[in-house]
């Protein structure tokens, strides 16, 4: 589904990601952790070309991405949904508007079957009674859940989570991971970058740690965090856990 | 001194034509001013140096100077060459002097909308241009108001300085009744009034937009 091959990027002179190899097999629940600035984050922007990098490589569904064909990389953006700490709801639009934004002015999809459409991921993410309500009316485990809504209404074939709670109040964090939870339990394919330990252990199937902008150690969520081998990995566990 | 208060209302409709005359000039520099503004607020923003460069000239050049200066170097300067009439030179040159700052408060407006508007568009499947007009342009319209209308009210009194290019406006008006009923104060007062109603009209129109713009949907 995705496979990333010896991803390299710079900001300037900083090396930020230092040879990436990565595979998400379809239906796969990948987490990537590791300390601030290992560029965790970085490699998730790379997959959908929202960061620009030097070399390597990126397939997404068979195809190589082309990064100079701005067609080919609008195109994959249709299938890969993306979810920003952030949020970045449109303010100036309804919930309900927020969700149909893309389907009707990307797929060009009809306004009643946008529509259609963007009810029934605003009730899969337990928000039908706020689609008239405008982002900065709710709270902020309401907008990232309004945000996942718009990611798949575009009906995505994969979802990019680049740290989905780590701007939420604590008591804000459960209904978001819930929402996740549910969607993996359903068969989607995810790539997450999180803090959030308990999610990796419980919904994983793979976890990545990073450091320093390679891959330090994979595996299942047994053997990251019952058995690291590798030392970095142990020290960053130590020190989370 | 004396101040004759009923001097005020008997030469009060002499200055309607004149009163007419600055919504003229006013309006009219205003809209190319827009125009102008726009367009150069794009090639000001754009990576291509084919646009960029000559918008920040022109920003360069047009702010630098005086309005006065303007009107003149238009209206006189080149006067050989165009040979516009007063009235065409001065919606002219406010319009490219007020398209400058228009640049430029479009210009601030777009770039403060923070950068995750366009990465969610973007990651939606949307072309840049696609992202600008749907997302960016609806959001940063709405924070340029303040300043445009602030602007605007700046161009109806820059307006009087066309006076000086023989524009009959509401301050040369003024001035040339004074000079031949010899009462400027009262003369000059009718003409503040004048201003003072266009900018209270301005002032309201512009609050009332921002209320309407405050309801739906605030950031």
């Amino acid at each position: 589904m995705i496979k990333v091959r010896e991803l390299e990027k710079w900001f300037g002179k900083l090396h930020v990601l230092k040879g990436i190899d990565l595979d998400v097999n379809p239906s796969e629940v990948v987490v990537i952790i590791g300390a601030s600035g290992s560029g965790k984050s970085t490699l998730l922007r790379c997959i959908n070309f929202l960061e620009k990098f030097k070399k390597g490589t990126v397939e997404i569904d068979g195809k190589v991405i082309d990064k100079n064909n701005e067609k080919m990389k609008n195109e994959m953006r249709t299938h890969v949904g993306m979810v920003f700490q952030h949020f970045n709801l449109f303010p100036h639009m309804t919930v309900l508007q927020n969700v149909i934004e893309g389907p009707t002015q990307v797929k060009k999809i009809s306004k009643a079957k946008a529509v259609e459409i963007g009810k029934y991921y605003l009730e899969k993410v337990g928000l039908s009674d706020k689609e008239a309500a405008y982002p900065s009316m709710l709270s902020g485990g309401q907008k990232q859940r309004v945000a996942i809504a718009r990611a798949l209404g575009m009906e995505p074939s994969v979802m990019l989570f680049d740290e989905p709670t780590s701007a939420l109040d604590p008591e804000l964090v459960g209904e978001v991971l819930s929402v996740m939870k549910d969607l993996a339990g359903e068969g989607m394919t995810m790539v997450v970058v999180t803090h959030e330990m308990g999610f990796a252990r419980e919904v994983a199937d793979r976890v990545i740690y990073m450091d320093d902008g390679l891959i330090v150690e994979e595996g299942t969520p047994e053997e990251i965090f019952n058995n690291p081998k590798v030392e970095r990995t142990q020290e960053f566990l130590s020190q989370i856990l | 001194m004396d101040y004759n208060v009923s001097v005020l209302i008997e030469y009060f409709p002499y200055f309607i034509p004149a009163a007419w005359k600055t919504i003229e000039v006013t309006a009219l520099g205003i809209l190319l001013g827009m125009v102008l503004g726009l367009l150069t607020a794009f090639s000001r923003l754009s990576k291509n140096p084919l646009f960029n460069v000559p918008a920040r000239l022109y920003i360069f050049m047009i702010r630098g100077t005086p309005l006065l200066l303007q009107l003149l170097f238009l209206y006189f300067g080149l006067r050989s060459i165009l040979n516009l009439e007063a009235i065409t030179s001065a919606v002219i040159a406010l319009g490219i002097h007020n398209g400058a700052y228009i640049a430029e408060i479009f210009r601030g407006a777009i770039q403060s909308i923070a950068v995750g508007q366009m990465e969610a568009a973007r990651s939606l499947g949307m072309t840049y241009r696609k992202a600008m007009i749907r997302i960016i342009l609806p959001q940063a319209f709405k924070r340029a108001i303040p300043p445009l209308g602030n602007q605007f009210i700046i161009a109806l009194k820059d307006s009087s300085l066309a006076s000086a290019i023989t524009i009959k406006e509401l301050l040369l008006k003024a001035q040339q009744l004074a000079s031949s009923n010899y009462y400027m104060m009262e003369m000059l007062t009718i003409a503040a009034i004048f201003y003072l109603f266009y900018t209270s009209i301005f002032t309201w129109l512009f609050h009332k937009i921002e209320e309407k713009l405050a309801v739906s949907g605030s950031r």
